[in-house]
């Protein structure tokens, strides 16, 4: 049989995991090597050829390599940078110096800026000045270009970003500096701010094309070197790359604009979770991934990951919820809209100097790791909490790979915490948990009501090792109704990797009154963008019938600074299509903000196209219809604490591969599986439908 | 926490997040909504919720200067206006300067929040409106009385039934030039105000009004107990300190602010008797300005951990004698009163140098620099304001050199981009980059400052300079010295004629004015400076070689960018003399 492959490899700080899909079958096999920093193809490789022999899969059967990657993120957090230069126009070289002037804290005198990617003597002004519509005032001089371009040659400059103001109206004078430094310094090479992110606001388009920049030759060595062992190995089909943006681009695109790939990572969980709510009919998701530092958050809706371009990288907390507060690198790329905590199963308790019990953000990692590993742990964390509850077993954990030390767990939650507390260390765990939850569920409100979504609209897709031990609790406290637990859920996110589709956005400024707006000029700009976007996605083979095209425009009320973003028709806009979008506007006004303003003057910002290429989403495993006693899966019962019961009950412990779909199970039950533990409160239900999946429901 | 008390510690720490995440909300549906530049891009506002005793309890993350005056407004027009004259769905607006607001341009909306019909607490926002009438574009000048600053709003009706009063609406829109962003500002305030609402009323009915309040008097209680352990760390003793500001903005006698700080076993006491009589002019702090600077210092102090509401204001103490600039009274001109508080800080960072000179930096920026125009927007045909400050160099600490540009203390505002300003407003920048040379020098370096030059095109602006540091820059400590003072200057490139600090001028067509504020000052020698961080200044043009040679004593090799070690011996064994520090 000429069985067809694809394979999803997501290389993270301490393991390289793989995901191999048989596309004929459906079967699905993961697998796991340790990452091997000094050279990650070695973990790529290694990994890459386990799966391969596992699924015993020929390399030339691979029809697609999917690649989730931090390379880019831990080149800036490293400081692995390549020797950058900025051009910009005259008078302006100090735009990142300067930065937004936020502190990151406010009452912190010891205060350090974050440090330019770019050190001063390597940024330049040069003559030339465009107004706000993109007119000329002052003509480039080429002169002083040639001349910036012979000093930065003498620099050994390897990577170049120029961002000229108002550029992303107009960006003829940043074109011509690229061919100059194409025919003089051919060695180095140039990223212009209005291809990389052409919106306004100059600071943080030149953030993100100096990280463009910066980035470009480390990442492009590592996709090359991943992308040459790999042809070498015998696998010939398509290599592509997860983007922050949810879908995935060729590992050439991806070396040209690798400042797209910034959180390349967490968005494969929040496509896994949208792919299968779509796949179950549920279009309103909120994922919820829950491991051993943070917990990520993402909202998705009428099918669509919300989206975000507000963000930061490399600053203290990695997430959009807080803007620009400038304590990273801001990027305007599109990013998936996460929020991440640091509330892990590794998070550690302890009470503060008024006496009050705290959890997180500090995380015990995975060395030394929680008390209960036995590794050297003496903080307790939320996973000894868990284990001390009897919600987590101490001998199945990885399917009982590691036994869980619960009185050492038990131990640390009384000295470090319940002792000082006065109380006793069934409640103090409790207590940790519930302040987990607390955080957890802000983070959920963060996503959804902060942004004017309604959670209990939506269903809770929970994974990571310990979303489902939380996520029935925390739908609770918000009144979600349902819970959905996939199959496996510790791989729920590699899966994103072979969901995902080919992705590539543009975006052109368009800055115009609703009222005065010319519909033929909008209308060439989407058939411009939608033909690039073809013909991008025909490079990468994929087929007309697989194209899809997605119209949106960011607008505002005149005057305002923040565009919401209204979904378009994929027909050419007319007179009745712009009073429609003007209705949506509004109505999304109202959602986000609370209130419109029908009879003031709406502008149009930029359009926005995404060029779609589909891949065929892989089919679920069937399991195999359940007997309704549910008897047989049982495998013990054990006591665990619920504040519900004010104290212990007996619960029974199920084995989630012994249920089979039409399964219900009441709760309180804890249902066991290798890579995590989905617990249920009472009050609630668990039914299992005919892929294994467990949706949680109020009684 | 003692184990007799009743407070079960984890519910303690949900209500308290709770409380934190809607301040959080209101900021972000404020922000998200509103139009001017300074609201929605600079962020010049605040949101706090506070309880049913009129107590702050939970603020949003934003500018520490109106956290301050927030907690002593509302109770005050509260207060005045009489709870008994509210009901559900209204929302009073304030701006009154002397009993508890600050200046003019800071208007606060209070909400009362009602559970059946009774009041269980309050939410407010406090925004700066970019304009409030008076006598120069965006309500900033050199005024001699406070009824020329603009419009004077006692606590007044503002909200019914959650949405505008019209009559007082109308009216007060009459009042103001940019009619247009001050309507959508409101709204805007109006919204954040109803997202609190809809949060603290959440909270109130899952946990119950009474377990609510008990909760906060708890929180309270904790915020005061650890306020009071982090401050009795410090040294006890007296500390004095003085500093002057240029010029009051109608003489050039400059404004005298005096810091007598005592710290014993009650906290810290923050005397300010010997400060100068209010000027009829635009310089004068009123309480809760003061108080403000007053409590951000003591926040500085103790562990960022430490909540902001009441019971940490309760350990806030200070003299502020009435008729002062630092405790003004009416009529007096209230404008500029956050250029004195933000000086006035510096006073009182001053003075705690002697008492932990580890954590004290030198002396920063210290003023708000603001920069306010308007006119007549030919290319929208509509009148226009504009308001914005513009950032300086922060002072060099004990183990680092002091961030170039940026908005210290009390302010926190960010930088309007240039695009987005040039989009909206017929304004160009023509300039935005560092001074150099203008660092205070140092063993650790003060921060630069900013230069910003505004160009206004096919029109005649009216522009206006509210800031300071014209005569002296800020001071340095322990042998570091002071930092370049600031200079205000029409059209730079042709008469280059020298404004001062505080002044409206007309301008004509195409005219520049050009903003290069003050470096911060300098700690410890600069010849102490280590050599390697000399170079690297030189080379990136922050600092000239011959300011390197004369200053630092570090000789610069700029073919190889190395130091010369045998030629920096040579200067730094030679004694080196020693600039005075600013007044």
């Amino acid at each position: 049989m000429n069985e067809q492959y694809r394979l999803g490899i997501d290389i993270g700080g301490t393991f390289t995991d793989g995901i191999l899909l048989n596309e004929t079958t459906g079967e699905i096999r993961t697998g796991k090597v340790p990452s091997t920093p000094a050279d990650p193809s070695d973990g790529f490789l290694h990994v890459l050829r386990r799966m391969l022999d596992d699924g015993q899969a020929e390399p030339d059967a691979v029809k697609y390599v999917v690649h989730g990657t931090t390379v880019a993120t831990n080149a800036i957090i490293e400081g692995n940078l390549a020797k950058t230069a900025f051009i910009t126009t005259e008078g302006f070289r100090d735009l990142l110096e300067i930065q937004t002037g936020i502190r990151p804290t406010l009452y912190d005198l010891q205060f350090q800026k974050l440090k330019p990617l770019v050190p001063r003597y390597l940024c330049f002004g040069v003559p030339e000045r465009l107004d706000y519509r993109g007119e000329v005032l002052v003509s480039l001089d080429e002169d002083a270009v040639q001349s910036v371009v012979r000093d930065l040659r003498e620099e050994g400059v390897e990577s170049i970003a120029v961002c000229l103001l108002h550029s992303y109206i107009n960006p003829e004078h940043e074109r011509r500096i690229g061919e100059i430094i194409a025919t003089e310094l051919p060695s180095a090479l140039c990223s212009l701010s209005s291809e990389v992110a052409p919106e306004f606001r100059e600071y943080f388009r030149a953030s993100t094309t100096v990280i463009n920049a910066a980035i470009r030759p480390v990442v492009s060595n590592y996709l090359g070197n991943i992308q040459a062992r790999v042809r070498r190995s015998g696998v010939g089909g398509e290599m592509l790359v997860m983007q922050s943006n949810g879908g995935v681009l060729t590992f050439e695109a991806a070396m040209d604009r690798p400042v797209f790939m910034v959180e390349s990572g967490p968005a494969a969980g929040v496509i896994a979770a949208s792919q299968l709510g779509e796949t179950l009919g549920h279009e309103n998701v909120i994922s919820f991934d829950m491991g051993g530092t943070t917990a990520k958050v993402g909202l998705i809706e009428n099918g669509s990951p919300r989206v975000t371009k507000d963000y930061e990288v490399g600053g203290t907390a990695a997430t959009t919820e807080h803007g620009s507060r400038g304590s990273g690198y801001p990027i305007r790329t599109p990013v998936i809209d996460l929020v991440e905590i640091g509330a892990g199963g590794g998070s550690i308790a302890w009470i503060d100097s008024g006496g009050i019990l705290r959890v997180g953000p500090r995380s015990a990692g995975a060395d030394p790791g929680p008390v209960c590993y036995g590794q050297g742990g003496t903080e307790p964390t939320i996973t000894d909490a868990n284990l001390v509850l009897g919600r987590i077993s101490p001998d199945y954990f990885l399917g009982g790979e590691m036994r869980l030390d619960v009185d050492a767990a038990r131990r640390a939650i009384n000295e470090r915490c319940a002792g000082p507390l006065g109380m006793d260390a069934d409640e103090v765990a409790l207590g940790i948990v519930e302040i987990a939850n607390s955080a957890m569920v802000g983070a959920l409100r963060r996503v959804s009501v902060q942004r004017g979504y309604d959670p209990r609209e939506f269903v809770l897709v929970a994974f990571g090792g310990a979303g489902p031990v939380h996520a029935n609790r925390l739908a609770a406290e918000l009144e979600m109704p349902t819970v959905l637990v996939p199959m496996s859920p510790g791989t729920t996110s590699a899966m994103g990797l072979l969901v995902t589709d080919i992705k590539h956005d543009y975006s052109v400024a368009l800055i115009q009154r609703a009222d005065q707006i010319d519909i033929g000029v909008a209308n060439t700009q989407f058939q411009r963008m939608r033909s690039e976007g073809r013909m991008a996605l025909s490079r990468e083979g994929v087929a007309d019938e697989d194209t899809r095209f997605i119209k949106q425009a960011d607008m505002r009320y005149v005057g305002q600074s923040y565009e919401l973003t209204v979904p378009l028709q994929e027909e050419d806009l007319d007179a009745a299509a712009l009073d429609e979008i003007l209705a949506q506007f509004h109505q999304e006004h109202e959602r986000s903000y609370g209130f419109k303003a029908e009879e003031e003057p709406v502008e149009f910002v930029a359009l926005r196209l995404s060029a779609v290429g589909v891949i065929p989403k892989p089919q679920l495993p069937k399991v195999s219809p359940g007997d309704h006693t549910t008897t047989n899966a049982i495998k013990k019962t054990r006591p665990v604490y619920f504040a519900e019961t004010d104290g212990r009950v007996d619960c029974p412990i199920y084995n989630r591969y012994k249920l089979g779909s039409g399964d219900d199970i009441t709760g309180p039950a804890i249902i066991e599986e290798v890579d995590s533990t989905t617990v249920i409160h009472p009050g609630y239900r668990a039914a299992v439908d005919e892929f294994g999946n467990l949706f949680l429901t109020r009684i | 926490m003692s184990s007799e008390t009743p407070i079960d510690p984890i519910r303690f720490e949900v209500i308290r997040n709770a409380l934190v995440e809607a301040t959080e909300e209101m900021a972000s549906a404020l922000r998200r909504s509103a139009y001017s530049t300074n609201i929605k891009t600079r962020h010049d506002f605040s949101c706090a919720i506070f309880d049913r005793k009129m107590r702050i309890v939970a603020q949003s993350f934003s500018q520490p200067n109106h956290l301050g005056s927030l907690m002593e407004t509302i109770p005050r027009a509260l207060e005045a206006y009489g709870l008994e004259n509210l009901s559900e769905g209204d929302g009073i607006l304030v701006n009154l300067p002397y009993t508890g607001g600050v200046h003019l341009n800071d208007i606060t909306l209070i909400s009362p929040v009602y559970l059946d019909s009774t009041p269980v607490g309050f939410v407010a926002s406090l925004a700066h409106h970019v304009d409030v009438g008076g006598g120069a574009p965006a309500s900033i000048g050199a005024f001699r009385e406070v009824y020329q600053e603009g419009i004077i709003i006692p606590p007044v009706k503002f909200v019914s039934g959650g949405d505008f009063n019209r009559d007082v609406f109308d009216l007060v829109l009459a009042q103001v030039r940019a009619k247009r962003e001050t309507a959508g500002d409101f709204r805007a305030q109006i919204a954040a105000n109803n997202t609190g609402i809809r949060r603290f009323k959440a909270l109130i009915g899952k946990m119950g009004a009474d377990v609510v309040a008990q909760y906060i008097d708890e929180l309270i209680e904790y915020t005061d107990r650890r306020t009071k352990s982090e401050l009795a760390k410090l040294p006890k003793g007296v500390f004095m300190a003085e500093g002057v500001m240029d010029s009051d903005g109608y003489t050039d006698e400059p404004v005298k602010l005096v810091v007598k700080l005592t710290i014993d076993d009650e906290g810290l006491l923050f005397d300010f008797n010997g400060s100068d009589e209010q000027r009829s002019a635009p310089v004068n702090s009123t309480y809760a300005q003061t108080h403000s600077g007053v409590a951000f210092v003591l926040k500085c102090m103790i562990d960022p951990d430490v909540p902001v509401n009441s019971g940490f204001y309760r350990n806030v103490h200070m003299v502020a004698p009435a008729g002062t600039v630092v405790n003004c009274t009416a009529p007096a001109p209230v404008v500029g009163g956050w250029e004195t508080q933000l000086r006035l800080t510096e006073v009182m960072l001053k003075a705690l140098a002697d008492a932990i000179p580890e954590k004290v930096p030198a002396g920063t920026e210290g003023m708000i620099c603001h920069s306010g125009f308007g006119g007549f927007d030919p290319y929208r045909n509509e009148t226009y304001c504009f308001l914005e400050t513009i950032a300086g160099g922060f002072g060099a600490r004990a183990t680092s050199d002091g961030p170039d540009a940026v908005q210290p203390h009390g302010k926190n505002t960010a930088n309007a981009p240039i695009e987005e300003t040039e989009l909206n407003y017929p304004v160009r920048i023509t300039r935005y980059e560092l001074v150099e040379n203008s660092e205070g020098p140092g063993q650790y370096r003060g921060g630069l400052g900013l230069r910003r030059d505004y160009l206004f095109p096919d029109h005649q602006a009216s522009f206006t300079i509210l800031a300071d540091r014209e005569r002296w820059g800020p001071h340095g400590l322990f042998g570091g010295h002071s930092g370049e003072p600031a200079h205000y200057v029409l059209n730079p490139d042709s008469s280059a004629t020298q404004l001062p600090s505080k002044v409206t001028v007309q301008l004509s067509e195409n005219d520049v004015v050009s903003y290069r504020t003050c470096g911060g000052g300098g700690y410890g020698p600069p010849e102490q400076r280590d050599p390697e961080d000399v170079l690297r200044d030189v080379r990136d043009k922050r600092v000239s070689p011959s300011r390197a040679r004369d200053i630092y004593r570090v000789a610069i090799n700029t073919e190889t960018w190395t130091v010369d070690d045998d030629a920096t011996a040579t200067l730094r064994s030679a004694v080196s003399g020693q600039r005075e520090s600013a007044p």
